[in-house]
């Protein structure tokens, strides 16, 4: 492929990772307040409720990705949701998260240690300032490794949206290689940037977490 | 919502679900050895061969599958001869699981307490005794739980292959839905057999749990 | 006089810049029974490591039976690490037993027993299930023998322990707290094993906190202190009439904590 071509779809490209970093913001943010709505409701403990939010992460967890975004896009209309491939892309991506966020906060909260609460019981504390100090950043500390890993994790996913049409920067690229006749190169370079990219975020995502920790820790302790 | 429409595929499903689980089983097969040779890669006394495994895990971790897949699958179109489709698929299934199997290895080895391998060294065992009989039965041992769990993402990830025609439950769930222009029920009942599969792995790894915390297990 | 079993001579290790060990010199002779007691911290758990070099100490001489243990003297003055072979040869004579047992999880107790047998003496399966029953026999657990090490006591499971390092017919036994990680029920049945060895003339190293058994059955307790043995002699003599602060401090703190 010629530098000339190449500028061609520069723009295409740009706005395909645009997309992509949309759908990852915006499906993560989704994920993660559902997810951590769903860890709190399963903690009162209503047995209806408890039987369809674990249905619910059941779900989510045990079927494909793929299937799931299919079913939204494709299925939705049947049951009168018409959604454009990205609303759909970040809609799937957002459920798809917050089964799996509902399960790290439901560790976290588990992490904490049952002497802890104690504590905060044996000197009178209120059961909404124990959750308040002593539960939730307790939950939350522990929690952030796995939410910074999920959230990696998310990042990868976000090429699966490409199938189902999104324009994210994996469709872009595919296209571009389509009218081009630069399938392999592309891939290629594809699978460069992405391994790039991982590794960055990774590392960012490693500084973020010694930070947050610090700080929840901190908090925890003022 | 007509149920039907699942009943009338529950043949193409079941076959399909067949393929799924084949495909997943080839995968991680395959991707145990390549993973334990990474692994065995990772903790080698050599720093070159150190930074190769850790270099493998990296890539093969960070590159979404479906770029993988789509790699090996131009990659035989273009240096292979007329491979089949399913070699890509299971080749890339296999070379990523490699990656994750390799450090769900290596943590287990890590999880032996030392003095295991001590007290064989105080009784004079040679290194290789010390690993046949002593580390590597443990860390199988430890490592079978993340392994069935290794496994249930295995299946999950197989609906990628769908792209390059495979006929596994999802891409079999496609053809039904444009078949019979009911998309909700045909992913409907590809997602069920999903969670058929799963709940059964799942099943298992349970089982397998609780027998490694009693004979054998401390 | 034949050569002591156990001897070192001016042994010193570190670990990075914290000396652990310092120029000590000790002998074990034929039969003798040894403890080694002290402040944690003091060494004695190192020092029973390096004699079968599990640690590798760096200076001095370490001998058992008159042979010098992790290295080779290649010319006046130099030395060169042991070969792997010799130093499992020489591992084969020495029996260790472990705080924390080390059995291996996945074999049952007579597994664990005549597993080194088979591997280390090379004895075929039917030889080596047999003097592994013997030896367990010995120790009091023939009827425990196809169980897994999860389902015996801790005191069971150290008893084992002793009878797969017995199996070796080892020429010494090092012992590292043996007693230390059981609850205080179990501790009898593994001294009293402890005790039938020493009768049988067996030599040992021992380091441990159970001053009644040093008392009645150490043929010697040496008492060492931040890496220097201090106190070297028969009970008697440590326990009661040593000249040196440090013994007696720690001694105080014993009975204090023991009578009731």
């Amino acid at each position: 492929m010629s530098l000339d071509q190449f500028w061609h779809y520069a723009p295409s490209l740009l706005s395909g990772f645009g997309v992509t970093i949309l759908c990852w913001a915006v499906g993560s943010t989704l994920g993660l307040i559902l997810g951590f709505a769903i860890a709190l409701l399963r903690r009162l403990e209503i047995p209806p409720l408890n039987g369809l939010l674990r249905a619910f992460i059941e779900l989510f967890r045990g079927t494909p990705f793929l299937v799931q975004l299919f079913l939204i896009y494709a299925g939705g209309p049947s049951i009168g949701l018409r959604l454009s491939a990205t609303a759909a892309g970040i809609l799937g991506l957002g459920l798809y998260a917050s089964a799996y966020f509902a399960e790290i906060f439901r560790a976290g909260f588990a992490a904490v240690p049952a002497g802890q609460i104690e504590a905060a019981a044996s000197v009178g504390m209120t059961p909404f300032h124990t959750m308040l100090r002593v539960t939730l950043p307790g939950a939350l500390i522990a929690a952030v490794p796995a939410i910074v890993n999920m959230l990696i994790i998310l990042t990868k996913e976000t090429v699966v949206l490409s199938i189902i049409t999104v324009p994210e920067l994996m469709y872009q690229v595919q296209t571009m290689a389509a009218e081009t006749f630069t399938a392999f190169d592309a891939i290629f370079a594809m699978a460069v940037f992405y391994w790039l990219l991982i590794e960055a975020v990774s590392r960012l995502g490693s500084q973020v977490e010694t930070r947050v920790t610090a700080f929840l820790a901190h908090e925890a302790r003022a | 919502m007509k149920p039907e429409v699942i009943l009338h595929s529950f043949g193409y499903l079941t076959q399909a679900a067949g393929t799924t689980v084949a495909v997943s089983f080839a995968g991680i097969a395959f991707g145990f050895v390549i993973g334990a040779l990474v692994c065995v890669a990772r903790v080698s006394p050599r720093p070159w061969l150190r930074r190769l495994g850790a270099a493998y895990v990296s890539v093969f971790r960070g590159v979404p599958l479906l770029v993988q897949l789509l790699f090996v699958y131009y990659f035989l179109a273009k240096y292979g001869l007329d491979v089949p489709a399913i070699v890509a698929a299971v080749g890339a299934l296999a070379l990523s699981s490699a990656a994750y199997q390799a450090e769900i290895l290596r943590g287990a080895l890590n999880a032996v307490p030392r003095g295991q391998g001590e007290v064989a060294t105080a009784l004079g065992f040679s290194g290789l005794d010390i690993w046949r009989r002593v580390l590597l039965p443990q860390a199988l041992r430890i490592s079978t739980p993340p392994l069935i769990n290794e496994f249930i993402l295995l299946i999950k990830a197989s609906s990628l292959v769908s792209v390059v025609g495979i006929a596994e439950l999802t891409r079999v769930s496609m053809n039904i839905a444009t078949q019979t222009y009911r998309p909700l029920e045909a992913y409907v009942g590809g997602g069920l057999f999903y969670l058929a599969i799963n709940l059964c792995l799942a099943g298992l790894g349970a089982v397998a749990e609780r027998r490694l915390a009693g004979a054998g297990g401390r | 006089m034949s050569a002591p079993m156990i001897e070192l001579a001016k042994v010193s290790k570190s670990f990075g810049a914290n000396q652990v060990l310092r120029d000590v010199d000790l002998a074990v002779q034929r039969s003798e029974v040894v403890c080694l007691i002290g402040p944690s911290g003091s060494g004695k758990s190192t020092l029973l490591r390096c004699v079968n070099f599990l640690e590798p100490y760096d200076s001095g001489d370490l001998r058992i039976d008159g042979r010098l243990i992790g290295y080779e003297d290649v010319a006046e003055g130099t030395r060169r690490p042991m070969a792997a072979r010799t130093l499992r040869e020489m591992r084969r004579e020495i029996g260790m037993v472990f705080q924390n047992f080390n059995l291996w999880p996945h074999m049952t107790a007579l597994s664990n027993v005549a597993e080194p047998l088979r591997r280390v003496r090379k004895l075929a399966s039917r030889e080596a299930a047999d003097r592994a029953m013997a030896m367990l026999t010995r120790v009091g657990l023939a009827a425990k023998a196809d169980a897994y090490p999860s389902r015996l006591s801790g005191g069971q499971q150290q008893r084992v322990a002793i009878a797969r390092a017995l199996a070796m017919q080892p020429r010494l036994m090092l012992f590292d707290e043996p007693t230390s990680a059981l609850d205080p029920e179990l501790v009898g049945e593994v001294l009293e094993v402890m005790k039938s060895l020493a009768a049988e003339g067996m030599t040992m190293l021992v380091v441990t906190h159970e001053m009644g058994f040093a008392a009645h059955v150490a043929s010697r307790i040496a008492f060492i202190d931040e890496g220097r043995i201090i106190a070297d002699g028969p009970p008697r003599r440590v326990f009661h009439e040593s000249p040196e602060p440090r013994v007696r401090q720690f001694l105080q703190t014993y009975q204090d904590r023991n009578s009731f």
